[in-house]
């Protein structure tokens, strides 16, 4: 889906899809906000009405999309090199069209995929993965029926090949040594979609050299 | 990529004399594309063809996608060339009103998330979003696709709301022909799967009606309607335009028509070309073969849909 100045990619886990657009490196639009030193990231989440179980309507601002939107530019931003594009903008705008637990990683991955489409500089690429511990167990990649359940839910971002983590997300009670597992099994997920990613790129990449000619 | 869209339509300006080599003449179509974006479409309609080398009379490739989004009721995914709507359905039950209490009711809204062209800027939704929302709210109510009375379930305490949600994924022109056909192919592919219904206060000792619709059934859809864009600019008509020529031409004729060929609606919004009765009768007949083209696209991908179930 590529058009001149925008990169696009469209992302499933399981029954989580979500497309994410990329635009820029642009002119700011906002003149006050643009820095003379690096380049500014804004990201949007949004939520399609009929992406859930119930229709709901969701409101452009609502708090859960302004904190994924922080969340995902906040992880976008540790990966893009940014002081090599001064003076302008990349937009990432995320919209999920179908929504089963997940998401945030759902759509941290698919906005490194229109990155990496869009030929914007990165340090690495950042892959991202949920993990939980339900009946003494950690389970990997949660849906929205075991992440419901009421269990911890541990979300892990990391840059693959530099093996660092930039983002870390939990909420609920864990003891310290099952925390670790849990999270050992979300960056074990992390490098698997990190593999299969770089092989997407391969092949998208050997598909544009063919049609170029080269 | 800009370089697959050339085509036959390729002429070298005549400011720009074509040596060089094929990189700079490249840049030099595409700066003169940039700056004198009129003088270079007008250009190609001088030979009769288009921006993209397609005939003045003749549509973008066309795709309906049944079933995208599993979570929803109906929903569909059509593409007009690079144009992509997605629309899904949600059925949900409401006490209808007193004045209608054996009728259902359908919710239409068509969102331009940002997602869909670089002018859309987050915050602002795009000006053309509600218009067209309302546009085909209009157009659905009015050709009585679907009967109203269809969606009652139990006269005066329940009925159904289609709440229809069209997504533009990605605005390149025609945008609200991309969303009615995504809106007819979102219901053909709608399908009510008998819900519990459960009516408080009268039935004391029972804690559930009886299934009111216990097999699953589709909705019935009558006078299905098609629509066609077409620009008009000086004396040519452009069947369904892209967001560059809509940029560039100023005029707009949409044509609605239903299964019987009558005109469900003729929508002209000014526009500096005033178009004779003439011009009016040839975007009919343009829209006549339109809708027959993507009847037929949609019953194609229907079927399929059904051979993919009973596999």
């Amino acid at each position: 889906m590529q058009r001149s100045s925008v990169s696009s990619a469209l992302f499933e886990m399981g029954n989580t899809r979500v497309i994410v657009a990329v635009y820029g490196p642009r002119e700011v639009q906002n003149k006050s906000q643009q820095n003379n030193n690096q380049a500014l990231v804004r990201c949007e989440y949004s939520m399609a009405n009929f992406s859930t179980g119930d229709r709901t309507r969701r409101q452009k601002g609502d708090r859960r999309s302004t904190e994924i939107s922080l969340v995902i530019r906040q992880t976008m931003e540790a990966s893009i090199l940014t002081h090599l594009m001064p003076r302008s903008q990349i937009d990432i705008f995320v919209q999920v069209l179908q929504a089963d637990g997940g998401t945030r990683s759902a759509c941290i991955n698919a906005a490194t995929l229109a990155l990496a489409d869009a030929g914007i500089p990165m340090r690495d690429i950042v892959t991202s993965c949920t993990a939980g511990y339900l009946c003494s167990t950690p389970l990997l990649d949660l849906n929205y029926v075991e992440d419901s359940a009421g269990g911890p839910d541990v979300t892990v971002g990391i840059l693959s090949k530099m093996d660092k983590v930039t983002l870390l997300q939990m909420d609920a009670k864990l003891p310290m040594d099952i925390f670790e597992n849990v999270m050992q099994l979300a960056i074990e997920g992390c490098k698997a979609i990190a593999n299969y990613i770089r092989e997407v790129l391969l092949e998208n990449t050997k598909q544009l050299e063919s049609r170029r000619g080269g | 990529m800009a370089t697959t869209a050339r085509g036959g339509g390729e002429r070298e300006p005549a400011a720009g004399s074509g040596g060089g080599g094929g990189a700079a003449a490249e840049m030099e179509v595409e700066a003169y594309r940039r700056l004198f974006p009129v003088a270079y479409f007008e250009r190609h309609l001088r030979e009769s063809v288009r921006l993209d080398a397609r005939p003045l009379a003749s549509p973008r490739d066309t795709s309906v996608a049944l079933g995208l989004v599993g979570s929803a009721d109906g929903s569909a995914l059509v593409k007009f060339g690079d144009t992509t709507m997605v629309a899904a359905i949600k059925l949900e039950v409401m006490t209808p009103p007193a004045e209608s209490s054996d009728e259902g009711s359908v919710a239409v809204d068509f969102y331009m998330p940002p997602i869909c062209s670089p002018t859309v800027r987050p915050g602002r939704s795009a000006e053309v979003a509600p218009v067209i929302s309302k546009q085909l709210s209009d157009v659905i109510m009015s050709s009585g696709m679907i009967n109203l009375k269809d969606l009652c379930l139990i006269n005066g305490k329940a009925s159904w709301i289609a709440y229809l949600d069209i997504y533009c994924l990605n605005a390149d022109g025609s945008l609200f022909d991309a969303a009615l056909v995504s809106a007819v192919a979102a219901f053909t592919h709608c399908i009510d799967d008998g819900r519990v219904v459960t009516v408080p206060g009268e039935l004391e000792g029972k804690t559930k009606l009886p299934l009111v619709n216990k097999d699953k059934r589709k909705l019935m859809l009558n006078n299905v309607p098609f629509s066609l864009t077409c620009g008009l600019h000086k004396e040519h008509i452009l069947v369904d335009p892209t967001a560059e020529e809509e940029s560039i031409i100023e005029t707009f004729v949409t044509v609605v028509l239903d299964t019987l060929g009558r005109v469900v609606s003729v929508y002209k919004p000014g526009g500096s070309v005033l178009a004779y009765t003439s011009i009016l009768k040839e975007c009919i007949t343009l829209a006549k073969r339109r809708a027959q083209q993507l009847r037929n696209i949609l019953n194609e991908s229907v079927s399929a849909m059904e051979v993919d179930k009973s596999s």
